[in-house]
């Protein structure tokens, strides 16, 4: 390196030091109060950090207590009991062994039904 | 708090009188202190001043800082002191290029919505307010000189100029540069050789 270049370069940055040392009040001030608050918020972030296991915490509860709740049966077997006290004769007739011919008249079949039904269930 | 402060002070004023120094040597702000205060402390002016040559502007040359503060703190805070340096030029300089992304962003947006003209075809006021504080350089005795490097400095490819102000002007070694600037060290020797030769050239009126 020749001596025009560490002179080039020691100048630069004898430049550079000087304007860092005279940055003006107010910035120096605004640089100060943000080293400060970057100094703060590691004390924050902590808190976040156990606040986000505990909130996930109290959702699986939460989620836990409304699965198990005792002395309510459970919603599946009313369905089943439901089917079981239909009729099966109302089950609708089994498409390869029912005869063709029902389904040419299904309207007909669907008036009749309606016209068997006790006309208290109707209302 | 009180003691915070007390060692806040001392941190600075230990700072202060390290640049106060006549020929400031660069060993005297290479030295990493044990806790981030005082590290933060020693760098945050010039690291103000690297965000102010690349952005031009010293509210976004502010934020930058803060930011960098802030993530290092947050993220690399329990590294050793040893590895503070690097990280944190690493950080500022990616911070830097985030707001020249956005600035670009936002004139092309602006450019979109009418070219930055009003109906009657007057220029509206720019997007990025003209920083008309007093310069602070102008205080410094060869503030022109100042004035002269920076204009050059922003005259060459970021790569370059990212090259020689964390390579000559903080004298990070080689190692340490290409680890803030995210490329190997070949890359940190061919860009300053680069921002060398162009500068050379600009500010000839230094030989």
């Amino acid at each position: 390196m020749s001596q025009h270049d560490q002179e080039f370069e020691r100048r630069a940055r004898d430049l550079y030091l000087r304007a860092s040392r005279d940055v003006d009040p107010a910035i120096a001030g605004r640089l100060r109060a943000a080293r400060r608050t970057a100094l703060a918020k590691p004390q924050t972030s902590a808190a976040h950090r156990l606040l986000l296991p505990t909130g996930a915490f109290a959702v699986l509860a939460l989620a836990a207590l409304m699965a198990w709740r005792p002395g309510v049966a459970p919603s599946a077997p009313p369905a089943v009991t439901q089917m079981a006290d239909t009729d099966p004769n109302d089950l609708p007739p089994d498409a390869d062994s029912a005869d063709p011919a029902l389904y040419k008249d299904l309207q007909f079949y669907s008036w009749l039904a309606y016209a068997d039904t006790p006309t208290s269930s109707r209302k | 708090m009180e003691h915070e402060d007390a060692n806040t002070d001392a941190a600075e004023s230990t700072v202060n009188a390290a640049l106060a120094l006549a020929g400031t040597s660069l060993e005297d702000v290479r030295e990493v202190p044990a806790n981030m205060d005082a590290f933060l402390a020693g760098i945050e002016r010039r690291a103000w001043r690297m965000a102010e040559i690349h952005l031009g502007n010293r509210e976004d040359a502010l934020d930058a800082v803060q930011d960098a503060m802030l993530r290092l703190v947050r993220h690399y805070g329990d590294k050793p002191n040893g590895e503070w340096t690097p990280l944190f030029w690493g950080i500022l300089r990616r911070r830097i290029v985030d707001l020249q992304r956005r600035r670009k962003v936002r004139s092309i947006v602006v450019g979109w919505l009418g070219g930055g003209k009003d109906d009657d075809g007057d220029e509206l006021p720019s997007w990025e307010p003209a920083d008309d504080a007093p310069d602070p350089s102008a205080r410094l005795q060869d503030s022109q000189a100042y004035a002269d490097i920076v204009a050059a400095l922003r005259n060459l490819p970021t790569r370059q100029r990212e090259a020689f102000i964390l390579r000559i002007m903080e004298g990070l070694d080689v190692a340490e540069t290409a680890a803030a600037m995210g490329c190997s060290d070949g890359s940190v020797k061919t860009h300053l050789s680069r921002a060398m030769h162009a500068l050379r050239g600009q500010l000839e009126a230094w030989r």
